[in-house]
């Protein structure tokens, strides 16, 4: 206690002593994030890699010298609620850079502040695709990314040829879903059946029966993350469904609260907690260590938040500073090697990030079926070169 | 009596000076606001600057939802799905046509014309002869829903879940767009003030307290509340074109039904019914959402839930009332009420007399399931008679004026008024063909005063000015001696929920004088009034049917009053009309007298 | 065959979310909008059942007694002063459910929580399998449909309620108390309520927002029954099967607003619904 007390006063007087007094203010970092509403579920994990990033870079001198601050905003998951959060973040608390994970209304909503506020902004969760903005860079998965390992491994592993695909009706669902069957046509197989029910719709009878009639080979779906990929699921099996079952929308954390019902569902994703790497296996065991019993087990939506943070700190070394124009020319050029591998956002504002196939196990873990390497984005922001 | 007449005096003078600083005080308030609006982005940071800009943009729905909601008593959901609708149309023009200024102006009258379109279909969904309050507010909640998921279905078009980003706007800066939603906003809150003042105003009270009395006064609740509904759709779909423009971004949450009611919790919390409570909560509330919610995101949804319940149990005006109460203790704070001055119409030309019978009933029956109420009744009224309707409780004398009232009540048979069939006709159709209908408990309006009440009976004859009051009041003598007689005018500026039930039954009679009806329909006038009352009414039907030649029908048991002033007697009984005679016939046939002893089964 | 299955088990499953919306309607003439946060009431009574290792079976009974108490709580405090403000009710008892859904999250956070099942698997019926525990609901249905139409005909309770519905003034003219009358009503519908949300567990995921998407289908419903459970019975076959035909042969996503479009109209059109009928 003591000795805090006394670093504090003695970073204060060096603080005071100094004469490059702006320089030494602290990098903030706005994390505009979903605690309430639709993401909320997920939120806290993206909080932790955040605090974890910040720790490890400050206590390892920070920044060009300067420390990182957080500054977390409830975006409630909306587009009403990211307005208020990213204009919080811009224009009270001054942040010179938005890291964030959002929901796609809530990414939208903001980007006209981040333009007028000439910040840049690392979005960090997989989306539809093509959202393009010159402050705006992605460093998680897009469809192209993470739908062909699921069709290729249906198609040569089981043999697959005819597909049912079913989805929320909303900008993910549909998205994922169009270029699904776009991929699916394209290797030779056929869709006979796409059905969506609204975000909120909780009775999936009639497309389950309609799934039943199609007798399709595979089923792959794309729900609305959490409620609607549970209820689904539940009613799937209550229904008793065994088909080939793959979900582009579920994450280890949902499969593991849906318990046996996900059993034997497939995923694709840039990060399952099973990579055996030593980056990963150190960032678990330092989130363990920070957590503890609090820790929400990382994901593919917390990961890329951690790696965001040192994919920044690295533009802004090589910017030489925060100026945003610097930084956006920077970005592009640097790469971080984090528990998902050597990251770099060098593809039309969009990173080549390596895929892994995953299975749902019994007791919700997920089992690494294969993994493919370095999968390209496609052509995303193709006027962002 | 000089005391009076000093007081008179005294009272005289200052009034219209009063008058015309409380006319005056809108556009004063409006004007220092909307020069404290200009210069406050010179002072605000820009955070404050861009949530105030959404906020004043959110308290222009929400003088929308206070106006149906506070003054016309429709509880609506609504209002969200007009604003998405308004800010879809801008968003989707700038997006697909540019945002030249060509295109800019089409989008804007794409915002208000579309909502007003859809403001159409779902008023005449909502409001029809009968419909509930409860109903229009199930619509409301229906359309939200309904628009949310077409915005979702629209794909590319509407961006679905994501919405629509990155279109051209307005060239403004932010400033520009605070100017704009403060300039948006003090103007309609200005009209709104202005037209909650009017007279016209008065009828959105008059519908929320008794849509029944405004109907047979002849006003058209229904078209009143359509119209309403489609003005106020278009008003939110303009303050969704400014939303559009200033955020540049439109998500489908805009048009939905959770930001629908949290528009009616802004407004509860700032005090329905206020205009300026709603405007002001909204901001504050918004404004304190956009600091705190940050930090304790549940928490923030718990207090304003916990808030939202205490105040609708416990504060049912909001904070308004909190304010108001504190300002009333005050001694400014108290306003004479407003009254106009009372004038004779000059006598109407009399009609040709004609014997054909102004009121004519041809075999009519009614009946509900198996029972029968009435049946077979033929009767013919003309001017200038005062037909008495007699018999025991249960007779069915009330149906029968409910049947000659209103064409829509399902009944056999034939009423005509002056040679026109009611077939099928709402009572203020019905009204319109020169029927006056006095109910046989008051009606009249309780939140009104006398002068209001009046005012709207004369608005089939005289009109609503939408803009201010009238400074006259232009009356029928017959319903200027009834309202002298009873002491009421005297009584203008009173509130008639603090009327004696006698001076409520005399307002009602004042207000259906002042229709100038042909045909009077008078369900017991006198009940629970003096002597004296009861001998001034009876004075005011004997010139009305005697002079002024209406057709008059009356239902009454005071058999000592019915003999004074009829000029015919009717005797219903058990649904059937058994004696048609002059009040002499009747009276003195022995059929009425086992009747009214309780013996006859004809 | 299927169809015809699907159709009586959604009607069954609507007639369960809806049941305890038309008691209370019915009685107090008040639209209880909290109703959804009593659904998931009762669910979560179904994962603390699960956590304090009960019997899946024993959430039944639990969530029935807890919903019955919060509901009198409700009662006393919330809508008792509301009785003559109907519209007033609608927004208290929404405000009511904002609470409820944000205390819940509160205690057991935002996360999807997990329940033990019921009754799994499927049952060959007409040559296909189908949802065992859907045909569960369907007998649920038919059990509390039955149970509610004795509590109506036979017991005291009942008959005081059926006055009560049918003129409230006559019926306190003859002794009845009514205000009791109004709390154990309340009572039974927000237990009814908290039952479903219980049923409602193995169909769908557990959270504290689970109770609003079935409110405004029950809400409509009730419109259109007006206070007859027998025509709640026959909106519930309606409509469900409305809802399974248009999401069938039209769309799912037409077919999710189904209910409140056609709702909506037929209101319009005969504004006592079917009750009349």
């Amino acid at each position: 206690m003591l000795k805090r007390h006394l670093a504090g006063v003695a970073a204060a007087l060096a603080l005071a002593a100094s004469p490059a007094f702006a320089a030494d203010k602290p990098i903030v970092i706005g994390v505009p994030v979903g605690l309430s509403g639709a993401n909320s579920v997920v939120a806290p994990s993206v909080v932790q890699s955040a605090e974890l990033a910040v720790e490890e870079i400050n206590a390892a001198g920070g920044v060009l010298g300067r420390q990182l601050k957080l500054e977390v905003a409830d975006d409630a998951s909306g587009a009403a609620g990211a307005q208020k959060a990213f204009d919080s973040l811009i224009y009270q608390k001054k942040v010179d850079v938005l890291i964030s994970m959002e929901t796609s209304a809530a990414r939208n909503a903001g980007l006209p502040a981040v333009t007028k506020g000439k910040v840049p902004y690392i979005y960090t969760s997989f989306y539809e695709g093509r959202s393009c903005n010159k402050n705006l860079f992605v460093n998680a998965w897009v469809p192209e990314q993470q739908v062909p390992p699921i069709v290729d491994a249906f198609a040569k592993g089981k043999g697959a040829k005819t597909y049912f695909l079913i989805g929320s009706d909303y900008a993910f669902g549909r998205g994922m879903l169009a270029f699904t069957k776009s991929y699916i046509e394209k290797i030779g197989g056929k869709v006979v059946g796409e059905e969506y029910l609204p975000m909120d719709g909780s009775d999936w009878t009639a497309i389950i029966s309609k799934l039943k009639d199609a007798k399709p080979d595979a089923l792959i779906t794309s729900t609305a993350g959490g409620a609607p990929n549970v209820t689904l699921t539940k009613q799937l099996r209550g229904a008793g469904v065994t088909l080939p079952y793959a979900n582009l929308a579920v994450d280890e954390g949902t499969a593991k609260s849906m318990g046996a019902d996900a059993e034997g569902i497939y995923l694709s994703a840039s990060y399952v907690t099973g990579i055996d790497s030593p980056e990963n296996k150190t960032f678990l065991a330092a989130m363990e260590k920070k957590f503890g019993a609090g820790l929400k087990t990382p994901n593919d939506l917390s990961v890329p938040q951690y790696e965001a943070i040192y994919l920044y700190k690295a533009a802004v070394e090589k910017a030489g500073g925060t100026e945003t124009a610097k930084v956006l020319e920077a970005l592009p050029t640097v790469s971080f090697t984090g528990p998902r591998g050597s990251i770099s956002m060098s593809k039309q504002h969009h990173a080549p990030l390596t895929m892994y196939l995953g299975q749902v196990q019994g007791d919700g873990s997920v089992k690494v079926v294969s993994s493919f390497k370095d999968v390209d984005p496609g052509e995303q922001c193709p006027k962002l070169n | 009596m000089p005391d009076d007449v000093s007081a008179l005096g005294l009272a005289a003078r200052p009034a219209p000076a009063g008058a015309r600083l409380s006319r005056a005080a809108p556009f004063v308030v409006a004007g220092l606001a909307a020069v404290a609006l200009w210069i406050a982005p010179l002072v605000l940071d820009t955070f404050a600057v861009n949530v105030l800009t959404r906020s004043m943009i959110y308290a222009v729905l929400a003088v929308t939802v206070d106006l149906l909601w506070g003054f016309a008593g429709i509880l609506t959901f609504g209002q969200a799905a007009f604003f998405g609708v308004g800010a879809y149309a801008t968003a989707m023009a700038l997006t697909y046509l540019g945002a030249t200024p060509e295109w800019i102006a089409v989008a804007l009258a794409l915002a208000v014309v579309a909502p007003m379109a859809l403001g159409l279909a779902v008023g005449w969904l909502s409001f029809y002869h009968r419909s509930t309050a409860l109903y229009a507010s199930v619509i409301s909640l229906v359309t939200p829903i309904v628009v949310t998921q077409l915005i979702y279905s629209g794909g590319e078009w509407t961006g679905s879940s994501s919405g629509l980003v990155g279109f051209d706007v307005l060239p403004l800066e932010l400033e520009g767009f605070f100017r704009l939603a403060a300039l948006l906003l003090i103007a309609v809150t200005l009209a709104a003030w202005v037209f909650v003042r009017s007279d016209a105003g008065r009828a959105l009270v008059a519908v929320r307290d008794n849509d029944a009395r405004c109907a047979y006064l002849g006003l058209s609740p229904k078209r009143l509340q359509i119209a309403l509904t489609t003005v106020l759709a278009g008003v939110a779909g303009l303050a969704g074109f400014v939303f559009a423009n200033a955020s540049s971004v439109v998500a489908p949450e805009n048009a939905g039904f959770l930001f629908g009611t949290e528009l009616v919790i802004w407004v509860a919390l700032g005090g329905r019914g206020t205009l300026l409570g709603p405007v002001l909560g909204t901001i504050a509330i918004d404004y304190l959402a956009a600091n705190l919610s940050g930090d304790l995101p549940f928490l923030w949804q718990l207090l304003l839930g916990t808030a939202f319940v205490a105040v609708i149990i416990l504060l049912p005006g909001g904070l308004a009332e909190v304010a108001r109460r504190a300002w009333g203790a005050l001694p400014v704070g108290r306003r004479p009420g407003f009254a106009p001055r009372l004038v004779a119409s000059p006598p109407r030309a009399e009609a040709a007399p004609s014997d054909a019978p102004l009121l004519k009933i041809d075999g009519l029956a009614k009946s509900y399931g198996s029972l029968t109420v009435l049946e077979n009744i033929d009767l013919e009224i003309r001017a200038g008679e005062l037909v008495s309707l007699v018999g025991p409780n249960g007779a069915g004398k009330t149906t029968l004026m409910r049947c000659l009232s209103d064409g829509t009540e399902p009944f056999t048979g034939a009423v005509s008024i002056g040679g026109v069939s009611t077939a099928g006709l709402t009572p203020n159709r019905i009204v319109a063909l020169g029927v006056g209908r006095k109910f046989q408990v008051a009606s009249v309006f309780e939140s009104l005063t006398v002068a209001d009440c009046l005012l709207l009976a004369r608005a089939p004859h005289d009109g609503l000015s939408a803009f201010g009051r009238a400074e006259s009041l232009t009356l029928p003598q017959a319903a200027l001696d009834v309202l002298r007689m009873t002491g009421l005018d005297r009584m203008l500026a009173e509130p008639t929920r603090l009327l004696s039930h006698g001076q409520k039954q005399a307002l009602e009679l004042a207000m259906v004088v002042a229709l100038e009806p042909r045909v009077i329909l008078l369900d017991e006038p006198t009940a629970g009034l003096t002597k004296a009352e009861r001998t001034t009414i009876g004075a005011v039907l004997k010139t009305l049917t005697a002079d002024l030649g209406i057709a008059a029908v009356l239902v009454e048991h005071d058999l000592d009053f019915v003999r004074q002033i009829s000029s015919r007697i009717v005797v219903l009984h058990q649904g059937r009309l058994v004696l048609d005679g002059t009040v002499d016939e009747v009276v003195n046939s022995d059929l009425v007298r086992t009747i009214y002893s309780g013996g006859a089964h004809v | 065959m299927l169809l015809i299955l699907d159709v009586l088990t959604t009607a069954g499953i609507l007639f369960v979310v809806s049941i305890g919306l038309l008691a209370v309607f019915g009685v107090l003439k008040i639209i209880n909008f909290a109703h959804g946060a009593w659904l998931t009431i009762g669910a979560y009574c179904a994962v603390v059942a699960a956590q304090l290792g009960l019997n899946p079976w024993a959430a039944l009974p639990l969530a029935f007694v807890i919903g019955a108490a919060l509901g009198g709580l409700a009662e006393l405090f919330i809508i008792r002063p509301l009785y003559r403000r109907p519209l007033d009710a609608i927004l208290a008892t929404w405000g009511l459910g904002i609470v409820i859904g944000q205390l819940i999250t509160l205690g057991f956070g935002r996360d999807v929580q997990m329940t033990t099942n019921l009754f799994s698997g499927t049952v060959e019926i007409f040559g296909a399998d189908y949802s065992a525990y859907r045909l569960v609901a369907l007998g649920a249905a038919v059990v509390i449909g039955v149970a509610f139409a004795l509590t109506i005909e036979g017991t005291r309770l009942g008959l005081s309620a059926r006055a009560v519905i049918m003129n409230e003034t006559l019926a306190r003219g003859l002794g009845i108390d009514t205000a009791r009358v109004r709390l154990f009503t309340f009572m039974i519908g927000a237990g009814l309520a908290a039952l479903a949300g219980v049923l409602l567990t193995p169909l769908t995921s557990v959270d504290p927002n689970m109770g609003v998407s079935w409110l405004i289908g029950a809400f409509m419903l009730v419109m259109v029954a007006d206070a007859s459970f027998l025509a709640l019975g026959v909106a519930c076959l309606v409509f469900g099967a409305a809802q399974v035909l248009i999401s069938t042969f039209v769309s799912p996503i037409l077919g999710s607003i189904a209910i409140a479009v056609l709702a909506a109209l037929v209101l319009r059109i005969s504004p006592k619904g079917f009750s009349r009928a």
